[in-house]
């Protein structure tokens, strides 16, 4: 249940929104990963807060607690070997903006609008990034992860044309080569660069629309 | 770069920040606008017959059309700038305004002399130079909203650029319409539409490479 609780929240791009149901069911908080898990004695409002004014203790103690967050947002969202970077990526632009953030409203989605962007971001890296094939012990350092993240792909994925989903899965995330995936599937060279780089525009847009929705 | 050492990074840089308005940023993109349109007029490129085109309800069709365009697109880029706010609403109410004040030409010419003769009311030599001039009077808008997009965190890039263009656009012809001589709706929607048409294409695929954070 827990781990449904997780993925669905990884498909509507905003988790939070799910705390009070899964309070609801009494499941434990931290499994879900929600922010709220993550704020239990302090609110990053305040700390954000604190951070715009120049308090850096404040502000270290919230880029600690947001990066534990984002860790679990990624995990959901991108392979496990992508998922530092997006994290890294993201904190650095929270840095830039911090001053767009108003005290005012709920600092949560500002949050995840942020993460989204960078999320995104990383979609469209994929086309041109190059591939590399996942290591054994990335996937055994976070089994857990691993496994949502590839739940809430698979649900992306499955949104695309068999052809498309079919080369990303084996190029972007299984690391082969173009002209291995060439030979397995069937496709021409050209094809599955073409079939990669629709797909992966496409995947960007549905997630962009989920945005437009919510 | 390790995690905790990013962070000590982004510590040891912390500054305290003034925090973005909305207020603020419509203020400067107004400022730019207002200032923009004195020194237009001010250099003396207001039309001389003003005080007769004034009696022309076309006149104030475009002059009211281009200004209330321009508002309600300035109004939803700024508004996009904070990360959690889409600017796609704002946009379908920018396309059903646009709509609106072109169904709104249309009747205006039909009151004229029909629809006869269309050809002849293109006069392309001046609407070149028509397009010509409302590029060029959207830059100081484009400019200035360009870079309150840099400084704030739209996180539909495309959505604001489009709003960002089409506000400036809208504000580059309002100031253009104080200049130029025609009052002929069908003129006006063609050339009006496709200097605004290029300065909206130029701000989408330009401000989102530029603004990207």
């Amino acid at each position: 249940m827990g781990s449904q609780v997780t993925i669905l929240a990884g498909i509507s791009g905003a988790p939070w929104l799910l705390a009070s149901r899964v309070v609801a069911r009494n499941l434990n908080p931290c499994d879900a990963r929600l922010p709220g898990a993550y704020m239990v004695d302090s609110d990053w409002s305040a700390l954000m807060q604190a951070a715009q004014a120049g308090n850096a203790e404040r502000y270290h103690r919230l880029l600690v607690e947001v990066g534990a967050w984002l860790r679990g947002y990624y995990a959901r969202r991108l392979p496990p070997a992508m998922v530092a970077d997006a994290v890294q990526d993201t904190l650095l632009a929270i840095h830039e903006k911090r001053h767009t953030y108003d005290p005012s409203r709920p600092i949560e989605p500002w949050l995840a609008a942020i993460a989204r962007y960078k999320w995104i971001d990383r979609l469209r890296a994929m086309k041109s990034a190059p591939t590399e094939a996942l290591t054994e012990d990335i996937a055994i350092a976070d089994h857990g992860d691993g496994v949502a993240s590839a739940w809430s792909l698979e649900r992306l994925l499955r949104e695309l044309k068999p052809a498309q989903s079919e080369v990303i899965r084996l190029v972007k995330l299984q690391g082969l080569s173009i002209e291995e995936t060439a030979a397995r599937t069937g496709q021409s060279i050209s094809l599955v660069k073409v079939n990669i780089h629709r797909g992966l525009r496409r995947l960007t847009s549905i997630v962009q629309r989920q945005s437009d929705a919510e | 770069m390790p995690n905790e050492q990013l962070l000590e990074r982004l510590v040891s840089d912390l500054k305290p920040v003034r925090r973005r308005s909305v207020a603020r940023d419509a203020l400067v993109f107004a400022a730019v606008c207002v200032i923009e349109l004195a020194l237009f007029i001010g250099l003396g490129a207001m039309r001389p017959d003003m005080t007769a085109a004034m009696e022309a309800p076309s006149f104030w069709w475009k002059l009211g059309g281009l200004g209330l365009i321009a508002v309600v697109g300035g109004a939803v880029a700024i508004i996009s700038l904070d990360p959690a706010r889409s600017p796609r609403r704002g946009l379908r109410w920018l396309v059903a305004i646009v709509a609106i004040c072109l169904a709104a030409g249309w009747i205006i010419d039909a009151s004229r002399e029909g629809f006869s003769a269309l050809a002849a009311r293109v006069d392309w030599p001046d609407g070149l130079l028509c397009v010509y001039k409302i590029v060029l009077l959207s830059v100081p808008p484009l400019v200035g909203l360009g870079l309150l997009m840099r400084r704030g965190a739209p996180t539909d890039t495309s959505g604001t650029a489009l709003a960002v263009g089409v506000a400036a656009a809208a504000w580059g012809a309002f100031v253009f319409v104080f200049a130029c001589p025609h009052d002929d709706p069908f003129y006006i929607a063609l050339w009006y539409a496709l200097g605004c048409g290029l300065v909206t294409i130029l701000a989408r695929f330009l401000l989102p490479r530029l603004t990207r954070w």
